[in-house]
């Protein structure tokens, strides 16, 4: 840790001026965003740029309401989100106990095997799974989002990791004690990692969120959309973009996520870091 | 022991919930099977019967069709909607078919260009109409998935100018209803080329740039007096527009009739070289088009150095009414757009568009008696065209009065009827076709190369067209 | 004892063996359950999709109607593809261009913020952070309209400071540092944050007996914190890498490939080819090359690492 020895203020403003500067870098996009979406849309553009404009008003947020139930957007996000975290979390954790507390032939490869799935890029299997889904008759609804995700390799090394420095005196007490595995699982183990999966929760929570790609190849009906297909729609080459509109809705789908980051900060550092220090 | 049940209960819950899943009702094309089934079986007759009674039938079978019920659900974009619902054709076609739902669902051509084709191989998940461009028409024919609508659409071949029906048709049968064309003409800023001590009446601007190289006097012209930039023409992200109108009004393309890719012949080469010439000589504007700059600099006043001229299709007279220049009002003047050759034929198309009925729809006769009530109607054709200026690719409907009505956008001049003359006069190009998306991409690149001086239109072109000839397999 | 252990020496009949065995699995059944969910649905969603995409790549189709067998002529055009190795060259083009900037201001930060010297720790760290949770979509978007070359805010700024609008989107180097400035805005924060916890496995009194010797911090820095730092820089450095090549959504909301193939990466090829030309067969193929090329890579840059690291 560097200390008290740097000397002079000349380093000491240095310091500032680099963390202002590049935090109101980080800042900037989300102050236009914010602003933009409370202006009306010929102030936009003005030459000198309006912050905070006199004309403010939640029009943009209510247009968005009335045209496309944004409302209904939010819950379907919400909703995959929810579920494709939940789904998540509970085959990690298992698969994470199995790997962390239990010796079993083939171990070793088995494992090694799903570090190694880690590194396929989703390029390859882009094509086979929708035809899949087609097969399946999963297209437009929200299964191709919930399911394929919950077999993360990330999160069953992550777990393993975190429930490896969960005592096993608790587990051998039980089964002694004559409980069945699944009980053991259910009632010792997920309450003391309940600090990990709240951390791993909120990055799967936040990835689906904001994942692109998915809605955009599996979803098509506008009832079914999720907030960045929306926010997409709302770029309009022929015919203008509503950019106060756009941006309202780009707003609305970070306030939640922004709650979520302010409430759950330690736990959602907790969880990068615990990637990249036990990895 | 419990733990065992606990796991078999959450294993039967999973495969509960995925079997629901696959009954879930998650698709938006939902028309009650009877409903369709019945009045399938009565339209059948009446079907057979219309191609018989030929000319008068198609302006009247509205009136003699059975009637007919369930929902029918449209893409399109918001411009077009608007259009039909500006014109009351969706209020008047609601009396005809009480019984038929039309719903509109707004879409960018973009992405329907994305979503239609995957729901189509999906099988599930399409509308029962989308509207399709004819750039992107042949495509989606060729990907297959439509509805054979050749039946429906005989009456029709021979009303509807003909170069429409290329992009429609595979095999011999054809799968979509033309709506409209883009015929190409010279749209300029009267204000400007006064400004500019050049006349500015139609009929002399139509002489002043009756080719491009005479387009290029003028444009110099232009720049030294006042200023302003001919056109926009962008270099790093240029669509490659304006260069496929050039090869329209040319009778050319990216490819030809033998099949063979043109993309490199030396016509080609020629035309990007006179575009080229614009960049070289620092006449056009930097502005992309159908962003924000390019309508600011469209709708600029005199003296503010708006853009003097705009070679684009007649939709684009409507756009520019109508939201991006409505400020301009009586500035603007339409002449002929100019040839590469002289003598050669003043016309070209850009755009247009159609619709297209997926096979997997569950209400096709709905579907086409809206179809059909809409673009094979001299009156609803009219009605649309008043309210958006889309030109009809319905022939009869051009006899109507509307279209010698002076235009004040554009300073009272009949616009219309240039539109009409150019429309009639669109030789057959190869500009479209299955492979556009395609093609054009690869073309627009070179363009963006030639613009920002990485490489010579010979090698630019030479490259494309290597590339198109390795990955369509054309000769 | 010699005996007895010699005794129990003999070869197992295979039967017995056999047996050994699968009492060892049955015994681990629960373990095998627990993890079979992955495992299940990899099958599904990851084995049999890739041996599709294989066999597919020989093939010609357009995901509707029959499937053309074509042999190795997916691959032969691939190999001529300038397209495919743009956007290969594109992605080393990227990673050089944001990588080292990205991890060293990612490390310099989480220093100086760790260094509690500063006030607001916690308020810094949220706002450097936020970047991560906003929609691509947007954060694209907004780029775009931000570096719009005439009228973009930051151009106009650098107005005020008589700096000639810059072409950001508008030229091919422009595009790649308008895309690096948005992939550094967007994973500066969450690099950040892995730096900040590897600073804090650093024992600090290493760092003290050096500026005690008197070291400068600037020494102390570069001979002491990065090298006990090179785990958490490899996992970062790791990270970014495999981006450079997936880079998609950034990619496609602010400049869609170009200008002129600038910012195409493969994944975003492969896109086009399945989603806009219908190119499965051949779209399938080159998901297979890109992987293959990918899977060395990172071989090779783990032996390499792996070994620098011991």
């Amino acid at each position: 840790m560097l200390t008290q020895r740097f000397s002079g203020w000349l380093t000491n403003s240095l310091i500032y001026a680099l963390l202002i500067t590049t935090s109101a870098f980080m800042i900037l996009p989300f102050i236009w965003m914010v602003s933009t979406s409370l202006k009306p849309a010929d102030e936009i553009f003005a030459i000198p740029p309006i912050i905070i404009s006199p004309n403010s008003s939640l029009k943009a947020y209510a247009y968005l309401q009335s045209q496309y139930n944004i409302l209904g957007i939010v819950k379907n996000t919400f909703v995959i989100a929810f579920s494709a975290t939940i789904l998540r979390l509970f085959f990690c954790a298992l698969g994470g106990y199995g790997f962390a507390k239990f010796k079993f032939p083939g171990q070793g490869a088995l494992f090694a095997f799903l570090l190694g799935t880690m590194v396929i890029p989703g390029a390859v299997t882009l094509v086979p799974v929708y035809i899949i889904m087609r097969d399946l008759k999963w297209i437009d609804t929200f299964w191709p989002l919930i399911i394929p995700g919950a077999a993360n390799a990330f999160g069953i090394f992550f777990m393993r990791q975190y429930i490896m420095s969960v005592s096993s005196e608790l587990i051998d007490a039980a089964r002694i004690d004559g409980a069945g595995e699944f009980t053991i699982f259910w009632r010792i183990i997920l309450p003391i990692i309940a600090p990990g999966l709240t951390s791993l929760g909120l990055i799967f929570f936040m990835g689906s969120w904001n994942d692109f790609i998915g809605p955009l190849i599996y979803l098509k009906s506008p009832e079914h959309f999720t907030l960045p297909l929306i926010i997409r729609s709302l770029i309009g080459p022929v015919g203008r973009t509503v950019y106060d509109v756009q941006m309202a809705a780009s707003v609305i789908s970070l306030i939640p996520l922004l709650i979520i980051f302010l409430i759950f900060q330690r736990r959602i550092v907790e969880g990068i870091t615990a990637g990249a220090i036990k990895g | 022991m419990s733990s065992q049940n606990i796991f078999k209960l959450m294993v039967a819950i999973l495969l509960t919930a995925i079997l629901l899943s696959a009954c879930a009702p998650a698709t938006s094309t939902e028309s009650p099977p009877a409903a369709t089934e019945g009045s399938a079986a009565t339209e059948a007759p009446a079907m057979t019967e219309v191609p018989a009674t030929e000319a008068p039938a198609a302006t009247e079978a509205p009136a003699e069709a059975s009637q007919l019920s369930g929902k029918v659900t449209i893409w399109m974009w918001k411009a077009a909607h608007d259009a039909l619902t500006n014109s009351g054709v969706l209020d008047e076609f609601k009396k005809v078919q009480p019984g038929v739902e039309v719903e509109v669902v707004e879409y960018n051509p973009a992405d329907v260009y994305q979503k239609l084709p995957l729901a189509l191989q999906a099988g599930t998940g399409a509308p029962d109409i989308s509207l399709v461009e004819n750039s992107h028409l042949a495509q989606i024919v060729a990907l297959g998935g439509l509805t054979d609508m050749t039946e429906w659409v005989t009456p029709y071949l021979d009303k509807m100018n003909a170069y429409k029906w290329a992009d429609a048709e595979l095999d011999g049968k054809y799968y979509a209803m033309p709506w409209d064309s883009g015929p190409v003409v010279f749209y300029y800023r009267r204000d400007v080329f006064d400004a500019a001590g050049l006349p500015s009446d139609p009929d002399a601007v139509s002489e002043a740039v009756a080719t491009w190289d005479d387009y290029f006097n003028v444009c110099q012209t232009i720049m030294e007096k006042t200023g302003s930039a001919c056109f926009s023409n962008n270099k790093a992200n240029n669509y490659g527009r304006l260069y496929e109108m050039m090869l329209w009004q040319q009778g050319l393309g990216y490819y030809n009739e033998a099949g063979e890719v043109t993309v490199d012949s030396p016509e080609n080469i020629a035309t990007l070289e006179m575009l080229k010439k614009f960049w070289d000589a620092n006449l056009t504007s930097d502005q992309l088009e159908w962003t924000d700059g390019w309508y600011a600099e469209l709708a600029a006043e005199t003296d503010a150095k708006p853009i003097a001229t705009l070679v684009e299709a007649a939709w684009m007279g409507a756009f520019l009414k109508g939201w991006i220049a409505p400020g301009t009002e009586g500035k603007w003047g339409v002449a002929l757009m100019p040839t590469m050759e002289e003598g050669q034929v003043r016309a070209a198309n850009d755009g247009g568009s159609a619709f297209v009925i997926p096979e997997q729809s569950e209400n096709k006769e709905a579907a086409w008696a809206l179809t059909e009530f809409l673009f094979g109607n001299v009156d609803s054709q009219v009605a649309i065209f008043k309210a958006s200026d889309f030109l009809p690719s319905l022939e009869e409907a051009y006899a109507d009065p509307i279209f010698s009505e002076p235009d004040p956008f554009f300073a009272d001049q009949p616009v219309r009827p240039i539109y009409v003359d150019v429309v009639k006069e669109v030789p057959i190009a190869y500009v479209y076709g299955p492979n556009y998306p395609e093609m054009s991409g690869f073309v627009a690149t070179a363009i963006q190369k030639v613009g920002t001086g990485q490489s010579s239109v010979e090698d630019a072109l030479k490259e494309a067209a290597d590339a198109i000839r390795a990955q369509t397999g054309m000769p | 004892m010699a005996e007895t252990s010699v005794m129990k020496r003999p070869n197992l009949p295979m039967v017995t063996k056999l047996r050994k065995k699968w009492t060892e699995i049955y015994k681990a059944r629960w373990p095998y359950l627990f993890i079979s969910p992955f495992y299940i649905l990899f099958l599904i969603f990851g084995v049999y999709p890739i041996l599709f995409s294989f066999y597919l790549s020989f093939t010609e189709w357009k995901g509707l109607g029959p499937i053309k067998f074509v042999g190795l002529r997916n691959f032969e055009l691939l190999l001529k593809d300038k397209i495919f190795w743009q956007s290969m060259t594109n992605g080393v083009i990227l990673f050089f261009m944001y990588v080292p900037i990205l991890t060293f201001l990612a490390l310099v930060l989480a220093v100086i913020l760790n260094s509690k010297r500063v006030r607001g720790f916690r308020f810094f760290r949220t706002l450097l952070f936020i970047p991560y949770i906003m929609n691509i979509v947007a954060a694209g978007f907004t780029f775009r309209l931000l570096l719009d070359q005439k009228y973009g805010l930051v151009n106009v700024l650098l107005g005020m400071f008589h700096i000639p609008p810059v072409p950001w989107l508008e030229s091919i180097w422009g595009g790649r540092v308008s895309l690096c400035l948005l992939v550094i805005w967007a994973w500066l924060g969450y690099n950040m944050v892995i730096m900040l916890a590897g600073l804090q496995t650093i024992p600090g009194e290493l760092t003290e007996a050096a500026l005690i010797d008197g070291a400068s911090p600037i020494q102390a820095f570069f001979y002491i914190t990065i090298p006990l730092m090179r785990p958490v820089i490899l996992f970062s450095v790791v990270l970014s890498t495999m981006g450079s090549f997936n880079l998609f959504s950034e990619i496609y909301n602010l400049t869609g490939g170009g200008p002129i193939n600038a910012t195409l990466t493969p994944v975003i090829v492969i896109f086009d080819q399945a989603f806009g030309n219908f190119r499965l067969g051949y779209a399938s193929a080159m998901s297979y090359l890109y992987f293959l090329i990918l899977f060395v890579l990172t071989l090779l840059q783990f032996r390499y690492f792996g070994r620098q690291v011991d």
